[in-house]
């Protein structure tokens, strides 16, 4: 069940590569950074196990900060560019990667699997993917919104991180338990299929743009026009 | 952590790691079903006003071609009511026999005759002057306009005045025609209908756009009301307006100033219409 999951991780790269590959759209890219990201992580992880080297905590510590920065610049593209969301997006790496290393190193002391920098990025995501929502809600496009790329990005990050975010901040204290192990791996590869599966949708829609005509004219007129009947 | 401690075994940490899961995913799923239904609806609301709008289109373009039915029967009935006859009777004084009158019958017929061929020369040439007035042809918009205001005020019903802030450099000779024509109709209009005692007219530039506004004193249609009568089956004037607006990819704003005193029509016509498309 585990491997199946890590090995759907390919589909949206199979995919990406047959329709997308000369997509200049930036969502896209770091969609597909993100990919052949996981799919290096997976195979490293694998190498790792073979030769028993257990560096598998500070793997995911790096996984997780990875994930969220390729995350955040995908919604820095993605949002609205209005200037609070571009200062404060940029901003949320730096943040996370500060909040994550002391977790990391201090609290869990390297030696546990880190649930709070887990909890922390699922949150601060599914944040991000309901703004996106609500703020396509507030549009009014001709083009449905699940006929476009990012919104199958969006709710792949969606249904991923609210499916495994039970399971991850539970993870720092239950990995010892033998039946949450086994629930781990079933949990974990349902929701990692699902959402390799969403980004394979993606890769076969149209490219969002946000981009918004804007009406030419919006001129004072009175001020343009001062009128006066005694004067004229 | 209140369910986590609840439990207080494996049972209970599984139990609120299945149901906790399941609840995010219905979560994440209700909310992308509810943004999803939403848009369609957004969607289906904005194909009406696409559908709603194409009607507007056709009724603008069969207005448009109407308008040009009735003027092209207006010239025949014109040309046959008027200059036939005319014509006709010259030729009834200019007949064959007149070379058996006298030469004082002679004279009188070919003075006639010419008097009538007067008459219909200067009957072609109104019908002419009304397809295309010479002034806006050989002068610009702004005599054009300063004439038409002008022939109103003389007729003594209407205080009428043009005023042209910025017209250093003229249009197209299609777009003065065009504004030409819906200031006329305007103008016409406001006459016809408002019982206004004054009419004033400005233009002026901002940017790429031309402007003019007519304020007046009368009873002035608003936005609202122009929306309204375009949709409406009668209309022909307004709907010649709105689709000569179109044409120069403009706008046109009804409005009553703040006061409530006169009615302001302001007209925004792009300098350059290539530019837009």
């Amino acid at each position: 069940m585990s491997y199946l999951g890590s090995i759907t991780t390919v589909l949206p790269l199979v995919f990406f590569l047959i329709f997308k590959r000369n997509d200049k759209e930036k969502t896209l890219r770091v969609i597909f950074y993100y990919i052949v990201y996981v799919i290096v992580n997976e195979l490293v992880s694998f190498i790792l196990h073979l030769y028993d080297i257990n560096i598998l905590n500070f793997l995911f510590f790096v996984f997780n900060i990875t994930e969220f920065t390729l995350f955040s610049i995908f919604f820095y593209y993605a949002l609205p560019t209005r200037r609070i969301v571009r200062s404060i997006v940029p901003a949320l790496p730096f943040l996370y990667i500060i909040a994550a290393a002391y977790s990391f190193f201090i609290v869990t002391k390297r030696n546990e699997f880190d649930s709070f920098s887990m909890g922390l990025e699922a949150i601060i995501i599914l944040i991000l993917c309901i703004y996106y929502l609500v703020v396509s809600i507030g549009k009014s496009y001709n083009l449905s919104i699940y006929s476009t790329t990012n919104f199958w990005i969006i709710i792949s990050f969606l249904i991923y991180l609210a499916g495994t975010f039970f399971l991850y901040i539970m993870a720092e204290n239950m990995q010892m338990d033998k039946h949450f192990r086994v629930l781990y791996i079933i949990i974990n590869a349902v929701f990692n299929i699902l959402k390799n599966v969403l980004l394979s949708i993606a890769m076969l829609m149209k490219p969002s743009s946000s981009e918004e005509r804007i009406r030419p004219g919006h001129v004072d007129l009175d001020n343009l026009f001062p009128f006066n009947e005694k004067n004229n | 952590m209140f369910f986590l401690q609840a439990g207080g075994n494996t049972f209970g940490y599984s139990n609120v790691l299945i149901f906790g899961t399941l609840g995010m995913f219905v979560m994440a799923i209700t909310l992308v079903s509810v943004v999803v239904f939403h848009q369609r609806r957004v969607i289906r609301f904005n194909r009406q006003l696409q559908k709603l709008e194409e009607e507007k289109q056709q009724m603008l373009l069969k207005a448009s071609i109407n308008f040009q039915e009735e003027e092209r029967q207006r010239i025949a009935a014109d040309l046959h009511d008027d200059a036939g006859p005319l014509l006709a009777t010259a030729r009834l004084y200019l007949n064959e026999n007149l070379i058996h009158q006298d030469a004082a019958v002679q004279l009188q017929s070919i003075f006639s005759a010419k008097q009538i061929i007067d008459d219909s020369i200067q009957l072609i040439r109104n019908i002419s002057h009304s397809l295309m007035p010479p002034t806006l042809k050989n002068f610009g918009l702004e005599s054009a306009i300063k004439d038409v205001f002008e022939k109103i005020n003389g007729s003594g019903i209407i205080n009428a005045s043009a005023r042209f802030h910025d017209n250093r450099e003229r249009l197209k000779e299609e777009q003065e025609l065009l504004i030409f024509r819906i200031i006329q109709e305007l103008v016409a209009n406001i006459i016809k209908h408002s019982g206004a005692g004054f009419i004033h007219l400005t233009q002026n530039v901002q940017g790429n756009f031309y402007y003019f506004r007519i304020h007046h004193d009368g009873k002035g249609l608003l936005q609202k009301d122009f929306e309204r009568l375009n949709y409406e089956s009668g209309g022909l004037g307004l709907k010649n307006i709105a689709s000569r607006i179109k044409v120069l990819k403009g706008n046109i704003f009804f409005d009553i100033d703040n006061t409530h005193t006169y009615y302001k029509v302001t007209i925004e016509i792009p300098k350059d219409v290539s530019k837009l498309n």
